[in-house]
């Protein structure tokens, strides 16, 4: 019989894990620069725990039972578990903290076929810190992570769920949730079929598509009826668009969720490449979610992101990642059995650079096989070692 | 370049002919001998697909088709993650819930419990009576669902229907309307947020000839 790997799950053969890396090492080396500490956090959780957020549907959970028969779920995304972490595990620490965490995730498809299950993710989560500020750096963090990639063609999709969600409150209460999710789908044909008065109609319409150049949509809200609590969010979020500067940006403020997990910003990050635009990462700010799980109830802001790293890795394939695995600097070669351990110990000697990769050649076999081999390979020097450990150096030909 | 994906069969000419009227001609998709399954409008704005109704939201839904155009069917049965635009009013029909006429029932109610039903419809169809509560075996058929009743395979059968003629003709008769179906403006949901190539431009064309 043949082993296979279950549906949805894959091997990252050598390469791809050089391409992984070469992703990881980039954005952690910009995650290190902004002070943020990785975390690790157990790969399986108990379902309430990953369900506490309200964000996340058990069916989308591949789910365990232990010993116990609780029902235990891999984990789809990590903010829960560092959520739960911070508040019970790292109770009397200073905030505000930084952290990040570079790790799989496992999602199970709703329709069936050839869905991948696992995926790996990259992100942030900044606790304790709200306001502008603490805004501005994640934003700024993630625009840093995407530029230290040279990523090319992004975009930044901005949006304001508690801002969002305040503009909701004019609709008829019974109505609220339909207008929504037609809303959140982008479902226009649907809003417009709902019995809402003419007015309100239009004002459901004018939010679907309250969207566009920072400047316009701040002006557009600007332009409503608001409520002093609104006047202050929007005023935020203006400063913010300040702060941003260059990052290009599309504020949207019809970017929502049909359920509450976000309590002000939302994002999304987006490559437009010439095959489709897609969403590369996503997050925003959570300051009622700490509070779900602490003990006391006590809640501490947050803010956060993941990237998507089979969706970089996607985009970033035909121009910025490695297309072969590292080669062997050097090829060893001991020219008979005697001259083993002279062999062993001048590849040795040659590890001591911790930048050159040395290898031994395992088979004994005649000199123009090892010359093709190396050639083939592409080590670019062969050091032939005899008994007495007196070795001679032979630049491998080019093709 | 502006991408659309055009469903063929029924909805294909009333498709090429509202896009026409705001200057994107793919008229060369009705020629009887077009074998082109792409092509550019002859002023080089935009492009379209010939694709079948039920593959234009995926390619509207992963983005290589920026718009769409397809039946309310298809998007109630497939339900892709595409933002619905626009009701574009023409190729209306229904799905409905038909029977040999010569069984006499007056509703689906009617149907006997854990009857056989024909559909290529499958979720519509398990939805509709699941609400009823009526336990009923749906059987995948991907064409002439008429035979289902005639051959005796299956009680009854969801389909469209536009006229009531195939029913007709082959003995069956109408029990109930599942839903109204029209054809539907769709959008990839990422790109109207972008607007990409711009979109709303032509979206807003789209509603200013279309009828009310």
């Amino acid at each position: 019989m043949i082993y296979q790997p279950p549906t949805g799950a894959r091997d990252l053969l050598p390469l791809d894990v050089a391409q992984k890396c070469w992703i990881e090492q980039h954005l952690q080396q910009v995650f290190h620069r902004w002070s943020y500490h990785r975390i690790i956090t157990p790969t399986l959780e108990r379902l309430d725990t990953l369900m506490a957020g309200g964000a996340i549907q058990p069916e989308t959970v591949i789910q365990l039972r232990d010993a116990e028969e609780a029902v235990l779920g891999l984990r789809p995304e990590l903010t829960a578990s560092i959520a739960r972490a911070a508040v019970t595990r790292m109770a009397g620490v200073t905030y505000p903290q930084r952290l990040y965490y570079n790790a799989n995730v496992f999602r199970r498809r709703q329709d069936g076929f050839n869905g991948q299950h696992e995926y790996y993710q990259a992100g942030v989560e900044l606790l304790g810190g709200s306001g502008l500020l603490a805004d501005a750096e994640v934003i700024l963090l993630l625009a840093d992570c995407l530029n230290s990639l040279g990523l090319k063609h992004w975009h930044l999709i901005l949006g304001e769920a508690e801002l969002t969600r305040s503009l909701l409150a004019v609709f008829p209460v019974p109505l609220q949730e339909q207008v929504r999710h037609c809303i959140a789908r982008l479902d226009q044909v649907a809003l417009e079929a709902l019995p809402l008065s003419p007015e309100l109609r239009a004002r459901a319409l004018a939010l679907l598509n309250l969207r566009g150049n920072p400047a316009a949509v701040l002006q557009q809200v600007a332009s409503l009826d608001l409520a002093p609590a609104q006047r202050s969010v929007l005023n935020n979020l203006k400063s913010l668009v300040e702060l941003l500067g260059p990052v290009p940006l599309t504020l949207d403020l019809s970017l929502i969720q049909t359920f509450d997990y976000y309590t002000g910003l939302i994002f999304e990050v987006v490559s437009e490449a010439d095959t489709g635009a897609r969403v590369l990462g996503q997050g925003g700010r959570y300051d009622q979610l700490l509070g779900l799980y602490h003990p006391q109830g006590q809640s501490i802001p947050g803010i956060g992101f993941c990237l998507n790293l089979e969706d970089l890795h996607q985009v970033l394939l035909p121009t910025q990642l490695p297309q072969q695995t590292p080669v062997s600097d050097w090829l060893v070669v001991p020219e008979s059995s005697q001259a083993i351990a002279a062999a062993l110990a001048h590849a040795q000697q040659l590890r001591t650079d911790p930048l050159l990769r040395v290898e031994i050649d395992l088979l004994s076999r005649p000199q123009e096989f090892v010359r093709e081999y190396a050639r083939l390979r592409r080590i670019a020097q062969i050091a032939w070692v005899d008994a007495q450990g007196s070795s001679v150096v032979e630049p491998t030909s080019p093709d | 370049m502006l991408t659309i994906a055009l469903p063929k069969g029924a909805l294909l000419k009333d498709s090429i002919c509202l896009l026409k009227s705001i200057g994107l001609d793919f008229s060369g998709f009705l020629e009887p001998t077009n074998r082109q399954l792409q092509m550019p409008d002859p002023t080089g704005t935009a492009r379209a697909f010939l694709v079948r109704a039920q593959d234009v939201p995926v390619y509207a839904e992963y983005g290589q088709a920026q718009l769409g155009i397809v039946g309310y069917d298809v998007l109630k049965e497939k339900r892709p993650q595409v933002a619905q635009v626009m009701d574009l009013k023409f190729g209306r029909c229904r799905l409905s819930v038909a029977a040999k006429r010569s069984s006499h029932y007056q509703s689906a109610l009617e149907l006997p419990p854990h009857s056989r039903v024909a559909s290529k419809f499958i979720h519509c169809a398990h939805e509709f009576f699941a609400q009823l509560d009526l336990p009923v075996e749906i059987i995948p058929l991907y064409g002439s669902v008429e035979l289902g009743p005639i051959t005796g395979m299956s009680e009854a059968i969801v389909d469209l229907v536009s006229t009531g003629r195939t029913l007709q003709d082959n003995g069956l008769i109408e029990l109930d309307v599942l839903f109204e179906s029209t054809a539907r403006l769709i959008a990839h949901p990422l790109s109207y947020r972008l607007d990409t190539y711009r979109l709303h431009h032509w979206i807003e064309q789209l509603r200013s000839v279309a009828v009310v």
